[in-house]
């Protein structure tokens, strides 16, 4: 029964042309759009402006971080170093004309370490982390070597050039970036939660008091929880097709860069797809208000958390992270944004499987929601 | 002794102050075709939702093939097929599609969906229809698909709930047939509706439904029974003076008398000869008049009399 209905669900769905106008083609269209607005700035490929950080060296302190920290400035243009004392480096960092300190002490029990201060976790501290993370990892690398295996330090050496070389080529990873793609990060995010609109429609399907067609599927011999999977199912997929269609037209006819991951960036729109459905699921089970409102309430839901991710102003992420980080933690098109972003920014997953892990529990408490609202629901009045 | 397939006891349902169902008794036992006749807002279609479990009531209860109804009494419902007052169909999927949809709910088995599918198509007279979308159909096609979507999976009650509202008269009358058939084949019909003709047609028991309240129930001779009205008669008269209208009142069985625009309507109380004694008198007087006709009493006089108002009137 399961697939005669997802089936149907698909059918029934995919020949809505409203819904597809909004699903599949308005973002392809704003895509269309982003492209001509910001044109040449999107081919300078420029990765991201310089990130000014002070370094505070202690006398005697190692010169290899001081070495790595010039190269990162003359060479790729990554950072921009104000060399100060330490008094000055927290006056900049207050006044915020650095984003970090770096730290760079002399004494026999830190000798080798450099440390890192930042006032704020946002991209440009999380950047300067990555830096010193990479760092001591080499560091530490190399002085086990010499003590275990100094035969091995040529090696190492080696190793360490390449590192360099990594990271002055390519930054954090080696994906060309521009700031623009943060515009059509969000256009995608905004794209996976256009499915309000079909997550409504999955809701009125179940309210007798709304559709007619409700009052024959509730008063028919399947339970709610039976046709409701496959309804769930078939939009979804139906969802993630449109996103995966807005990508590759962005990817391959508009040539953006959205990055090397393409398995995982689909994936991200696959959740955020799933988020979006249920969404929309969830307002539209909730009392019984009119349809024409609850679909208001999911347009409102949805551009205000596309604004919200940075859709419409640019810096609306870093703003948020600054002065009410929670919303940036519950905002599903932020957490999209940020889980393409950290695929293309850093090496590791772990932010990355952060923002599913989110996306994923707020699409869970949506749907678990809307579904004990619609179970055995009676009316007062139809 | 045939089952009850529908008790319903002491069923109340306010909408705040308004009083839609005041503690209505019925029962429908299988194999009847059961009427529920009243003017709009009278509690029929109330009367329907809480038997589908639909609709939260304030007091009483309702059991369905013996047992009671709940929003997850998928048995009980497995065996009802519904077909709502308001066309409830997909617009994007087509006349088969649609009906394969709905049929689906009930029935998994594939080759047995599909020939109930066929029956249905065939039974509707949608046959060259199939690939059309609801859209494109006329009105009387449209409450046709409306009605193969409710009864594809072969029912054993089949709730139609004002199934002709807005129907042409050749599509009412094959809608009509069709319900007849579907009771003939087994099923148990409840058919709600205000037009009092289709259920003196179609019904074996009708219940007349007022403000919530079942003001009447039986066959419909036992219903035309219960009121005084025996038989009218028409007669055409240009001229009546006002003397001659309460001779003609004073004559035997003759209750009530109604003369409008030129037309006379008495209203006898049984009787035999009725029509013969008023001609007589018309002879004697020297009356002249043209057309002439005697009618036995409508549902509408059973409701007239019992409520104090036309069906039609409170209808409309």
């Amino acid at each position: 029964m399961f697939f005669r209905l997802y089936i149907y669900s698909l059918k029934q769905t995919s020949r809505q042309k409203l819904i597809m106008f909004w699903s599949l083609i308005f973002p392809i269209i704003l895509g269309t759009l982003f492209r001509a607005a910001f044109g040449e700035f999107l081919e300078e490929e420029v990765i991201f402006h310089q990130i000014p950080v002070a370094y505070v060296a202690e006398e005697g302190a190692s010169l290899a971080f001081e070495e790595t920290l010039n190269l990162l400035e003359e060479d790729n243009g990554l950072v921009k170093i104000v060399r100060t004392d330490g008094e000055e480096a927290e006056i900049l960092l207050k006044e915020e004309k650095v984003e970090g300190i770096f730290y760079n002490r002399a004494s026999a029990a830190e000798k080798g370490n450099v440390s890192l201060t930042v006032t704020s976790q946002e991209m440009s501290q999380s950047i300067l982390s990555s830096i010193l993370e990479q760092y001591q990892r080499v560091f530490h690398t190399m002085g086990n070597i010499g003590r275990e295996n100094p035969a091995g330090i040529e090696a190492a050496v080696k190793e360490i050039g390449q590192q360099r070389q990594y990271l002055t080529e390519g930054g954090i990873t080696d994906t060309p970036k521009s700031v623009m793609t943060d515009y059509f990060y969000a256009l995608i995010a905004m794209d996976c939660l256009m499915g309000v609109s079909m997550g409504l429609q999955i809701a009125i399907n179940y309210k007798a008091n709304l559709s007619n067609i409700a009052v024959r599927r509730v008063a028919s011999g399947t339970s709610r929880f039976g046709m409701l999977m496959p309804d769930l199912a078939a939009r979804i997929t139906i969802q993630f097709l449109c996103t995966v269609c807005s990508v590759c037209y962005l990817t391959f006819a508009m040539k953006i860069s959205l990055g090397n991951k393409f398995g995982l960036l689909l994936l991200t729109t696959l959740v955020g797809s799933v988020v979006g459905i249920f969404m929309g699921f969830f307002i539209g089970a909730i009392g019984t208000y009119k349809e024409s409102l609850k679909e208001g309430v999911c347009v409102c839901c949805m551009m205000l958390s596309s604004f919200l991710a940075g859709l419409m102003v640019g810096g609306m992420y870093r703003f948020l992270e600054r002065y009410a980080p929670i919303v940036n933690r519950i905002n599903p098109a932020s957490l999209i944004v940020k889980s393409l972003y950290s695929l293309n920014i850093y090496e590791g997953y772990e932010r990355y499987t952060q923002c599913m892990i989110s996306l994923l529990v707020i699409a869970i408490l949506l749907g678990t929601g809307a579904f004990a609202m619609i179970r055995r629901e009676r009316y007062a009045s139809i | 002794m045939a089952e009850q397939i529908i008790e319903i006891e002491n069923l109340v349902k306010r909408y705040k102050e308004l009083v839609a169902l005041d503690h209505l008794n019925l029962t429908v036992t299988e194999g009847e075709v059961f009427g529920l006749l009243g003017p709009n807002g009278s509690g029929k279609t109330t009367a329907i939702s809480c038997i589908l479990a639909l609709l939260q009531f304030d007091k009483g209860s309702v059991r369905v093939l013996g047992k009671e109804m709940q929003p997850d009494s998928y048995d009980i419902k497995r065996q009802i097929g519904v077909v709502l007052q308001n066309v409830a169909v997909f617009e994007e999927l087509t006349v088969q599609e649609n009906i394969d949809y709905f049929c689906g709910l009930y029935i998994t088995d594939k080759k047995e969906r599909k020939q109930c599918v066929e029956d249905a198509i065939v039974f509707s007279g949608l046959e060259d229809f199939r690939r059309f979308y609801p859209k494109k159909l006329s009105g009387g096609l449209l409450r046709r698909l409306n009605i193969a979507c409710g009864i594809a999976h072969k029912p054993r009650l089949i709730i139609l709930d004002e199934p002709t509202v807005a129907v042409d008269p050749q599509s009412r009358n094959r809608i009509l047939e069709g319900i007849q058939k579907l009771n003939q084949e087994g099923a148990t019909i409840i058919y709600t509706s205000h037009y009092m003709e289709e259920v003196e047609q179609i019904c074996t028991r009708i219940a007349i439904l007022d403000k919530g309240r079942c003001v009447a129930m039986g066959t419909k001779e036992e219903l035309k029974a219960m009121i005084k009205t025996g038989e009218k008669i028409h007669l055409e008269i240009w001229e009546l003076k006002p003397e001659q209208l309460e001779e003609i009142r004073s004559l035997r069985h003759v209750y009530q008398v109604d003369y409008r625009e030129g037309m006379l309507e008495i209203r006898c109380s049984g009787g035999k000869h009725n029509l013969v004694h008023i001609l007589d008198y018309l002879a004697r007087r020297e009356i002249s008049f043209g057309r002439v006709y005697s009618e036995l009493p409508t549902l509408n006089d059973v409701f007239l009399e019992i409520t104090g108002k036309e069906l039609r009137d409170s209808a409309e």
